[in-house]
């Protein structure tokens, strides 16, 4: 079967570069194509990850939005729950458990 | 009557269902009487749950408008015509599966494994303007026997936005019944209790079925088959074995969940045509369009530059006066009052600490505003833009899309865009992103290459400054293209999707408290390197380099620290700086990019009494050293310096950080790439230059 998951899919595979390019591909409206997109973030089978710049020198462990591990919390080098600004989807494959 | 809630964390024991869930009760607060039938509310965070359990029970529940305001199971008591009911306030959740605790949690309670604990009906919260998002839970509950209630939220959002919902349409696609309501006006209490008492009267729904699952055995009547069977065929449900979490069927159920979605909502949503196009869309089109849009990002890049140099340079020479006037001849007295003047306790404070840290500390205000601008930039939405812009160019360009957002971490500090180089799934693309990053030009440089633009391009030096940010994008660019050409020809493309939120106006608190973060991680960061450098630097100052002379009383030229520059210095003449003085700052600038301005501070202070220093004459003796070094083309010399600066290995932390993700050799290959290139491209930058200029 081919519905919506799969067509979005589809269009991230064959390299849109924004969600307007996915919604143009698959014909879908753009609610289905969020709601959709945010399935498949959920799922595992895309990943979401948040644009960040200007980022201290020295690194995360100098930033005041660093994790105590020295790790970044800013969704800069890992998934962040905080949408604080313009989202990267990024299509992944997805690995076995 | 006034109804209550009661709050629980958790229920004790969720395989029994709501009926077993342990709230925390008050003491006065009245529930609903003891077997009063229950109505389990649910629904996506964010949609107005936690308002309409409110409005219907008349709980002060905690509401907010950011998801998962709902993480505990609230109950109290509804009034429904003729009856008293029991609603449970489930924690927000998309969909019945697993993928939260707060999904699990509501999955648990939905399907607890003895039915009669389960509720008697589910009234489904869904956001009009937002409503494939909400109906896949929807779809979840219809395929199971309770009863469903599907409540629309935020009709007035979606009305703004064009969007309008034909509810009987919706109902009769959705197969269960559909109420709008506005909860903070009370609009459409009086449906809801109507609709969802038939709904408690009526009990189990028949589930809806995926028709992919029905295996039909054809009994044979009438000469029905599988694909034309007869109402008394049996019927069964095909439930394969599950091999794992996240399978291929759990995606093809999804499928068709969604593609049930997409029916209601073709069959219940119309978007009016005459909406006008928003703000966003109307500026979208020019700042993202394949051509003008690079454009307008180099444009507003370029005036960013600009406006820091601009703005900040009378601040900046304020400071410089402060520190090199006042602070430093402050020092010189005291320590003369209490006799420590002239000696190397002076040297050391005056010639090393507030000469070096000083003079970086005077750059704290063009940092700031370099820092604040960009953060108005993010905040408004516009750097997604740029995203957009630049991955369209690497897109094109065979490099890998996703590589874009550790080169963009890159231009902040190399070291967290090495660590960022993680989130890439391919090994080569790891490898290759990693040694792409030390070709951006970090934050670190930008004080080296605006000490150099107003002092050599006083006139341009926010062009100047622009230019080598310019020349860091395209070193990203065709070293990349020339890894990929020779070392990886076989990586492919990696496709990146960029959501773009809506422009907003920056709000000043987040814009400076982002500007102040910042700043506050640099000035930490260059504290520390630059204290612990000019310590080094000035020891190795008085440290005699074979030419005579004892500890602390040797000429800054006849030092140690001037003997290795001027072992390295011919090798970097025919760039144009074979002078010790400006190959010190590169040695130096090796271990960090944050002290090489202390370090010239350091070695110019050094060359002259303390009496005779003039603010802003830092500039005036790097000038005479490129006049000197360059045989007359002191500008073409400097700009082949900051394209070595720019190029070369970024700092010892990089590197540190490149041996972690990558390993000793692609570390090494690293860091010799840089050099070669940083020396090529500056040799070949003031050969041509001095021909031309």
């Amino acid at each position: 079967m081919s519905g919506p998951l799969t067509a979005v899919l589809k269009a991230f595979g064959a390299g849109v570069h924004s969600v307007d390019e996915v919604v143009v591909r698959t014909g879908l409206s753009r609610d289905v194509v969020d709601a959709a997109i945010g399935h498949l973030v959920r799922a595992g089978r895309l990943e979401s990850r948040e644009l960040a710049i200007g980022c201290p020198d020295g690194g995360c462990g100098s930033c005041a939005s660093g994790q105590v591990d020295g790790s970044a919390g800013c969704g800069a080098s890992g998934p962040s729950e905080r949408r604080s600004g313009p989202v990267l989807v990024t299509l992944s494959l997805r690995r076995p458990h | 009557m006034t109804p209550e809630t009661a709050t629980s964390t958790l229920p004790a024991d969720t395989t029994r269902g709501l009926a077993a869930a342990n709230c925390h009760e008050d003491g006065s607060a009245p529930q609903a009487p003891a077997g009063a039938r229950v109505v389990a509310l649910a629904g996506a965070p964010n949609v107005g749950k936690s308002t309409l359990f409110n409005a219907l029970t008349g709980a002060r529940r905690t509401v907010g408008n950011w998801p998962g305001t709902t993480v505990e199971v609230g109950r109290g008591a509804w009034a429904l015509p003729g009856e008293q009911v029991s609603l449970v306030d489930l924690p927000g959740a998309y969909s019945l599966d697993p993928m939260s605790p707060d999904e699990e949690l509501t999955r648990d309670l939905l399907l607890a494994a003895d039915p009669a604990a389960r509720p008697g009906a589910v009234v489904v919260i869904a956001s009009a303007a937002h409503l494939a998002r909400s109906l896949y839970l929807v779809a979840q509950v219809r395929e199971t026997t309770l009863p469903v209630v599907v409540v629309l939220t935020m009709i007035d959002v979606a009305a703004r936005r064009g969007i309008e919902i034909d509810t009987a349409a919706l109902e009769r696609a959705l197969g269960c019944p559909v109420v709008s309501v506005d909860p903070r006006r009370r609009r459409g209490h009086e449906d809801l209790d109507r609709v969802v008492l038939a709904a408690l009267d009526a009990g189990p729904a028949t589930p809806r079925v995926d028709p992919a699952r029905v295996r039909v055995q054809p009994c044979g009547c009438r000469g029905c088959t599988a694909d034309a069977p007869c109402s008394c065929c049996p019927h069964d449900l095909v439930e394969p074995a599950l091999d794992g979490e996240h399978t291929a069927y759990e995606l093809e159920r999804a499928d068709e969940r969604f593609a049930w979605i997409e029916r209601a909502v073709t069959a219940g949503v119309t978007a009016r045509a005459d909406v006008r196009q928003t703000w966003t869309d109307r500026i979208d089109r020019w700042v993202t369009a394949p051509v003008i849009g690079p454009l307008i990002f180099l444009a507003v890049m370029w005036a960013v530059f600009q406006v820091t140099t601009v703005v900040a340079a009378p601040l900046q020479d304020g400071l410089d006066q402060l520190v090199s006037g006042p602070v430093s001849a402050a020092v010189s007295a005291g320590l003369g009052a209490i006799g420590l003047g002239g000696g190397l306790i002076e040297g050391f404070l005056v010639n090393g600490l507030i000469a070096g840290v000083g003079m970086v500390l005077t750059f704290v205000p063009l940092m700031g505003l370099m820092f604040l601008l960009i953060a108005v930039l993010e905040d408004s939405g516009y750097m997604a833009r740029a995203a957009v812009v630049t991955d369209r160019l690497m897109g094109r360009l065979g490099l890998p899309g996703r590589a874009f957002l550790p080169l963009v971490v890159g231009f902040g500090c190399n070291v967290p865009a090495i660590s960022a180089t993680r989130i890439l799934p391919n090994a080569r693309h790891r490898i290759l992103t990693s040694l792409l990053v030390p070709f951006t030009s970090c934050s670190a440089r930008l004080t080296v290459f605006v000490l150099l633009a107003t002092t050599f391009f006083p006139e341009r030096a926010g062009t100047v400054v622009f230019a080598m940010y310019l020349t860091s994008i395209l070193l990203v660019v065709l070293i990349g293209l020339l890894l990929r050409s020779t070392l990886w020809r076989a990586v492919g493309a990696d496709p990146l999707v960029i959501d773009l939120p809506p422009y907003q106006r920056p709000t000043a608190r987040l814009s400076l408290s982002v500007m102040w973060l910042r700043l506050k991680g640099f000035l930490r960061t260059a504290g520390g390197i630059i204290v612990a450098t000019v310590c080094v630097v000035w020891l190795l100052q008085m440290i005699p380099g074979g030419g005579g002379g004892t500890f602390g009383a040797v000429p800054v030229e006849d030092s140690l620290y001037a003997a290795v520059s001027r072992f390295v210095a011919p090798v970097l003449a025919p760039a144009g700086f074979g002078d010790w003085q400006a190959v010190s700052a590169l040695v130096v600038g090796f271990i960090a990019k944050e002290a090489v301005i202390s370090s010239w501070a350091q070695t110019y202070a050094l060359a002259e009494p303390a009496s005779e220093r003039q603010p802003g004459a830092l500039g005036q003796h790097l000038l005479a050293t490129f006049e000197s070094s360059s045989g007359g083309h002191a500008g073409v010399a400097v700009v082949a310096f900051m394209v070595f600066l720019l190029a070369y290995t970024p700092c010892v932390a990089t590197i540190s950080a490149q041996k972690r993700e990558i390993g000793v050799r692609w570390t090494a290959l690293g860091l010799v790439l840089g050099l070669v290139v940083a020396w090529v491209l500056a040799v070949l930058v003031f050969q041509v230059g001095r021909l031309i200029w």
